[in-house]
Formats: C-alpha cells, sequence, structure tokens
C-alpha cells in the first residue's frame, strides 16, 4: 500500500480497500483504524461489531498516572460493568460504554449519565464524559470537555465541528502537519477534500473520521475482567490428617465452583496451598484435562490428589486459588451430562482421575511419525484431544506403503541375538517366514540405520521381528508379534 | 378343571428353563468377533463378549495373544455416531508399537497407555477405566493377582459395557477365576496352542488355530 501511495487516485483505493476491511468488520484488518490510539490491555476480549443504534459514552481520565494507567482501567472497567456488561478499555486513558440497553434499566439517560458521572466522583477521579452515537464522537468530545449527551448521529458533524483537532489524539506530527495546514478544528478538517486528506494524513485519518460521524463502523473489543479465584481458610486448631482436610477443603471447591458459574466460565488448574507454622507452605497443583466448573469433578480430583498427600507438618491455613478462567464451551456445560446416563464419567475425567493418582506421565497416548526408522516412527504423546468427535481421517503413516506388517511389541533397544537363537537360525528352527525389508536412513543425523528386517517364525510358534545389521552382520530382535 | 397341557413349545418359552444353545445364539449384549472363524464358533455369539472379562494366560510373550483382540479393538472404537471410543492398554510388557497399531486400523487419538507403579495401582486404574463406561476395551497385564481383585474387575466391565481382557502368566491357569472366558496360548509343536479353559455358555477344548 505504501508504493501506491504517491499518485491521488491510488490512495483512493487505498483508502477504499481499508473501508472495506473495517465494514467487513474482521478483527485483524479492523485494527489499523484503532491501533493508533486503542491498544488491547486484555488478551481475552470479545469482538462485538457496534451496530447504528448504539450509544457510546466515553469518560477520559486526564489525571491518571501513566505508568499505571493500565491497571487502573482495568479496575474501573470492572467497577463500569455495574453499568453495562459491555467496557472498552481506550488506552491511555479512556473507557468506552455502550449504554443503549442500559437507558431503559436506569429510566432516563439523563439519570444514566448521572449516574456514571457520579461513580467518578464518589472516587474522586477527574473525569470528562460525553455520550454520542459513536465511539470516537463521544471519545472526542470528552477529550474536549464538552459534557454532552448527543442520541442522534445527524447532529454528530455539528457537534464536532467546534472540537480543537488536538481532541482526536492522533500522533503529534500529524497534528502539527495539520496546524501548518492552518486547520485547528475538526470543521475545518471535514471541509478539506478527502483524497487530499488521505494522502497527506495517511488513510487512517480519514477512517477515524468517518467512524466519528457514523459513516462507518468501528469494531471496539469488550474488556473481560481477568480475574482468578482465590479464597483462605483458616483452622482454629491445626489439621495433620489428611482426612480432616479433606473435609475441609469441600466448602472451598464449592465457592469456587459457584464464583466459576456466576461468570459462565471454568478453569484447568487449581492450586491449593497449605500453611504450616514453621515449614514452608505445601503447594498441591491441579491439572484438569479439561475446562471445567463443576463442583464434583473438581472436589473429585482434589480428593484424589489429597489422598496421596503427606503432610510434612500440622496445617494452621489453606488457600484455594485457580488459574486462569476459560470461557465454558456449549459441550462441557454440565447440562448435558445429565443426558448421557447418570453420574457416568467422560473421557477427560478419567483421565483426570488416573493421572491424579499415577502421575502425569503415567497416561499418555501414542502416535505414528512418518520416519522410516522403526525406532524413530512414533512417540508418546502426553497432550491428549479428549473432545473431538471427528475420527481422524487415514493417517499419513497409514497411506505410506509399508511392505510389511510391524509387530505390536518393539523393544525399547534392539537386542542382540543369542548364541543360542543364531543356531536355530541356522538349523532352519527359526524360519525366515517374510523379508528382507531394507530400511536405510537416518545417516544424516549420526543415527543412521542399515539392516535388513524379517519376520521371523520359531518352530512353536511365537514370531519376532529381527533385523541383519548390513554393516557388522550381526542379528538383532526388534520386535514381538504378539 | 383339566391341568393345562404344556408343550415343548410353553416350556421351552418359559424364561425360567435356561437353553445352552440359545444363550450361544442370541447374547444379550454385542459381541466383538475375534477374525478367526474357528474361535468364533466355540464363543457364544460368535466373539468376545462385552461388558465382562476375557484372561489370556501366555506361556510367554509373542504368541499372537494381541492379533486375537486386534479386530475386535479396531470394531469396537467404531461406534455408530461416529465417535470413536477409548482403548486403554494398562502396563503392557512392552511399548505398543503405534505403526503397527495403524497398520490394523486402530484410531490412535482414542488409545490411552497407562504405566501404573504397582500391581495395585494397575488393577485400581483398570477397574476405574471399566467401570467408567468411557472405554470399548481395556487390556491389562499382570504379573499376579487375587480372586477377590479380578472379581472387582468384572463387576466393573460389567457396569461399564466394554470389553476387558486381562493377561496373566500361564501359572495361574490353576486358580480360579470369574472371567467369563479363560483361554490358554502355550507354544505348541509347531504352533501356537489355544485351549479354550472356560467359556461361559459355551465349550471348553482345544481350538486348532493357524491353519495358514
Amino acid at each position: 500500500m505504501k508504493s501506491l501511495r504517491h499518485s491521488p487516485a491510488a490512495a483512493r483505493f487505498a483508502t477504499a480497500d481499508l473501508f472495506a476491511d473495517a465494514v467487513a468488520a474482521q478483527p485483524a484488518t479492523a485494527q489499523p483504524a484503532t491501533a493508533t490510539r486503542s491498544t488491547s490491555v486484555s488478551p481475552e476480549r470479545h469482538l462485538v461489531r457496534p451496530r447504528s443504534a448504539r450509544l457510546w459514552y466515553a469518560v477520559v481520565f486526564p489525571e491518571l498516572c501513566e505508568s499505571r494507567a493500565a491497571c487502573m482501567l482495568q479496575r474501573l472497567g470492572v467497577s463500569a460493568q455495574r453499568f453495562t456488561s459491555w467496557v472498552s478499555i481506550e488506552m491511555p486513558n479512556a473507557l468506552l460504554l455502550e449504554i443503549k440497553g442500559s437507558v431503559k434499566l436506569f429510566g432516563s439517560l439523563d439519570a444514566l449519565h448521572a449516574d456514571i458521572d457520579a461513580a467518578w466522583n464518589r472516587l474522586e477521579l477527574c473525569a470528562r464524559t460525553a455520550t454520542a452515537p459513536t465511539t470516537l464522537g463521544a471519545l472526542w468530545l470528552a477529550r474536549a470537555g464538552k459534557h454532552v449527551q448527543l442520541q442522534e448521529s445527524g447532529a454528530l458533524a455539528g457537534a464536532l465541528a467546534d472540537l480543537p483537532i488536538a481532541c482526536t489524539a492522533w500522533h503529534p506530527d500529524r497534528l502539527q502537519t495539520l496546524r501548518s495546514m492552518g486547520v485547528t478544528r475538526i470543521g475545518e478538517l471535514l471541509r478539506l477534500p478527502r483524497a487530499g486528506l488521505a494522502r497527506r494524513l495517511g488513510p487512517a485519518a480519514v477512517v477515524d473520521l468517518d467512524i466519528a460521524l457514523a459513516k462507518q463502523a468501528a469494531p471496539r473489543r469488550a474488556f473481560v475482567p481477568r480475574e482468578r479465584f482465590r479464597e483462605r481458610c483458616d483452622f482454629e486448631t491445626e489439621i495433620d490428617t489428611v482426612v480432616y482436610l479433606q473435609k475441609a477443603v469441600h466448602p472451598l471447591v464449592e465457592r469456587c465452583a459457584l464464583f466459576l458459574r456466576q461468570r459462565q466460565a471454568g478453569v484447568q488448574a487449581l492450586e491449593l496451598r497449605l500453611r504450616h507454622r514453621v515449614l514452608a507452605e505445601t503447594r498441591v497443583r491441579l491439572g484438569l484435562a479439561s475446562i471445567t466448573g463443576e463442583r464434583r469433578r473438581l472436589a473429585d480430583v482434589l480428593d484424589e490428589k489429597l489422598q496421596r498427600l503427606e503432610l510434612p507438618a500440622p496445617v494452621r491455613s489453606m488457600e484455594l486459588r485457580s488459574g486462569a478462567l476459560q470461557p465454558l464451551s456449549a459441550s462441557s456445560l454440565d447440562v448435558f451430562a445429565g443426558l448421557r446416563g447418570g453420574d457416568r464419567d467422560t473421557a477427560p475425567q478419567l483421565v483426570e482421575r488416573l493421572r491424579a493418582r499415577l502421575g502425569e506421565h503415567a497416561v499418555y497416548g501414542v502416535m505414528t511419525i512418518a520416519e522410516h526408522r522403526p525406532e524413530a516412527a512414533w512417540q508418546r504423546v502426553h497432550e491428549l484431544r479428549l473432545t473431538g468427535t471427528q475420527r481422524a481421517a487415514p493417517h499419513a503413516a497409514a497411506a505410506h506403503a509399508q511392505p510389511l506388517p510391524r509387530p505390536v511389541w518393539l523393544l525399547a533397544e534392539p537386542e542382540m541375538l543369542r548364541a543360542a537363537d543364531l543356531q536355530r537360525l541356522q538349523e532352519g528352527a527359526l524360519i525366515l517366514e517374510e523379508g528382507p525389508e531394507r530400511i536405510e536412513s537416518g545417516w544424516w543425523d549420526g543415527r543412521g540405520v542399515a539392516r535388513d528386517y524379517y519376520i521371523a517364525r520359531q518352530v512353536h510358534g511365537a514370531r519376532w521381528w529381527i533385523f541383519q545389521e548390513r554393516h557388522t552382520q550381526d542379528w538383532y530382535l526388534h520386535g514381538f508379534f504378539a | 378343571m383339566p391341568r393345562e397341557v404344556s408343550t415343548l413349545a410353553d416350556i421351552l418359552a418359559d424364561a425360567r428353563v435356561w437353553k445352552l444353545k440359545d444363550a450361544s445364539a442370541a447374547p444379550s449384549r454385542p459381541v466383538w468377533s475375534t477374525g478367526r472363524p474357528v474361535l468364533d464358533a466355540c464363543l457364544p455369539g460368535g466373539g468376545w463378549p462385552t461388558a465382562s472379562l476375557v484372561e489370556v494366560l501366555l506361556e510367554t510373550t509373542g504368541l499372537g495373544e494381541i492379533q486375537l483382540f486386534l479386530p475386535a479393538l479396531a470394531a469396537c472404537q467404531c461406534k455408530t455416531d461416529g465417535e470413536a471410543r477409548w482403548l486403554v492398554w494398562i502396563a503392557p510388557p512392552h511399548e505398543p508399537y503405534a505403526p503397527a497399531l495403524v497398520q490394523q486400523g486402530i484410531e490412535l487419538g482414542r488409545l490411552l497407555v497407562v504405566r501404573p507403579a504397582s500391581a495395585t495401582e494397575a488393577l485400581w486404574a483398570a477397574e476405574q477405566a471399566l467401570s467408567s463406561g468411557v472405554c470399548a476395551a481395556v487390556l491389562l497385564w499382570l504379573k499376579g493377582t487375587d480372586d477377590r481383585w479380578l472379581r472387582r474387575l468384572k463387576l466393573a466391565a460389567e457396569e461399564g459395557g466394554g470389553l476387558g481382557v486381562l493377561f496373566r502368566p500361564e501359572r495361574h491357569r490353576f486358580e480360579s477365576s470369574p472371567a467369563s472366558v479363560r483361554l490358554l496360548l502355550t507354544r505348541g509343536e509347531h504352533e501356537t496352542q489355544l485351549e479354550l479353559l472356560k467359556v461361559q455358555g459355551g465349550r471348553p477344548g482345544h481350538v486348532a488355530l493357524d491353519v495358514s
């Protein structure tokens, strides 16, 4: 796009492209329009495409300490969620609230506006607020200190015309360019020809103007607070048996489950910290095979883990902490658990229970790797895909035409055939049924093999997978056809 | 009042009369074929029974014991609703070799290998897996165990509805076992010998396996 910027006509095309992108409301492509000012703070935010029938309340905190702005805005965002479920953080110092849906609840726009304003006053924060039908319109009005409530997008152009260009919070260079052109107000800016403006200021500026005037939609990401469950429980007397500990932890788990249910979220990790009088605290970490917020499942896994715990010292207090909250998908909601027949387990629950007792690495899956060396053609999988209904397409390795069957058991290391076996091989008591299958590979990584594989049958029926090393002519046993 | 005359058909229709032939002809649970018609013919319903325990006594590993179950394992993984079910292998004597399993049509994404530290842990894991109802089949390798645990495994299998297979060394052949099917694999003169020690609803005896 940069190379096209020299000709005005090309610039128009370039801008048009951007418009099209933003209207399509693709998060990735719409970013350039807003990236100048609003930086995302929390990664887990929902993308909402604002419609024209929205009303935006913008609040700017001009005195916010720059170093702590992100943290402060998150807290303010949480408190602003009292008024609307939809809050967006606009770095460096502003919040945007979508309040159309809340107007009816609070009686009138005036009442709502006053209520939100009062919230900042109570916190003794210097806040400038404004309401407008567009995100940028509201922000610009608030930055300029106009305490207005616009409801009609038709009135936007008039209201914005008076504002100084500094309220756009554009880059100082861009503002300097405008000032040198003699432009100090938004109104003057709007009167300039689009193509020229796009060429001098970059297409993003034109997009901003369009967003402010409701000519174009501007996707915003809703702020989702990053919360964790954390609750502590102190004991009156020290607890030195695990059984009592298990009983004591249940109310905490119950509250954790309630906390999660209220937020329609689940967790994949929990940590229980047990504090002792002298020793350092004991930490019991739980990893769950899938996201859950179900009390029974959390309690089961925690129980299993506690059963195997040896307390180094009596426990004075404990604290349950959740990992990051994650949204529950429809399939993980417990509502459907009942349909599958009572309290039957699901695969994630089974794996969790096994892992809680036997250890993380005692339960694993296996996968094939497209590789000619037999010992390198498979590996363990510890990250199991426990849900997902689709049957995998025929595996790539299966598509390989493998000339000879492979044994079910593979020895970890090939074993050299004993003298007795060698003799039987020569006598014909160990019959080479199939083969040779020559495998010659891996010379590039220093573990090269050059082997001739055979399927050998013993007279009494057992079948072995043996090979002859081609350089040394030694015979090895590598697997059993069980 | 004349006594009601019972015909043979009436008697046979009575639910209280247990018929050996019927038991083998129409089992209440689905069965999975062993892939060998000779063996299928000896098993009630023509295959490995589900919701029960099968015990395999081995003289040595590598006698084709897995081959007897691979067709059943591949078949029982597929369900009609398209979701593959789980297979759990507990304490196998060697590493299950993934390429071989793929060759046999097993869905690797639905296979769990469990390596417990002790025999009790292995039995516990098997009980959990069998009773969970998410596993189509659970294979367990053990050196030795007691009757009580086997009974628990059988109950778990009945509860979960999967196929439970227990591999044990041959020396346990004279111990009592609650398994529905017990078979013994030994090295023969020219080929592996398979002997059915116990078949609920069928006839025990030698089976000539390898005709190839």
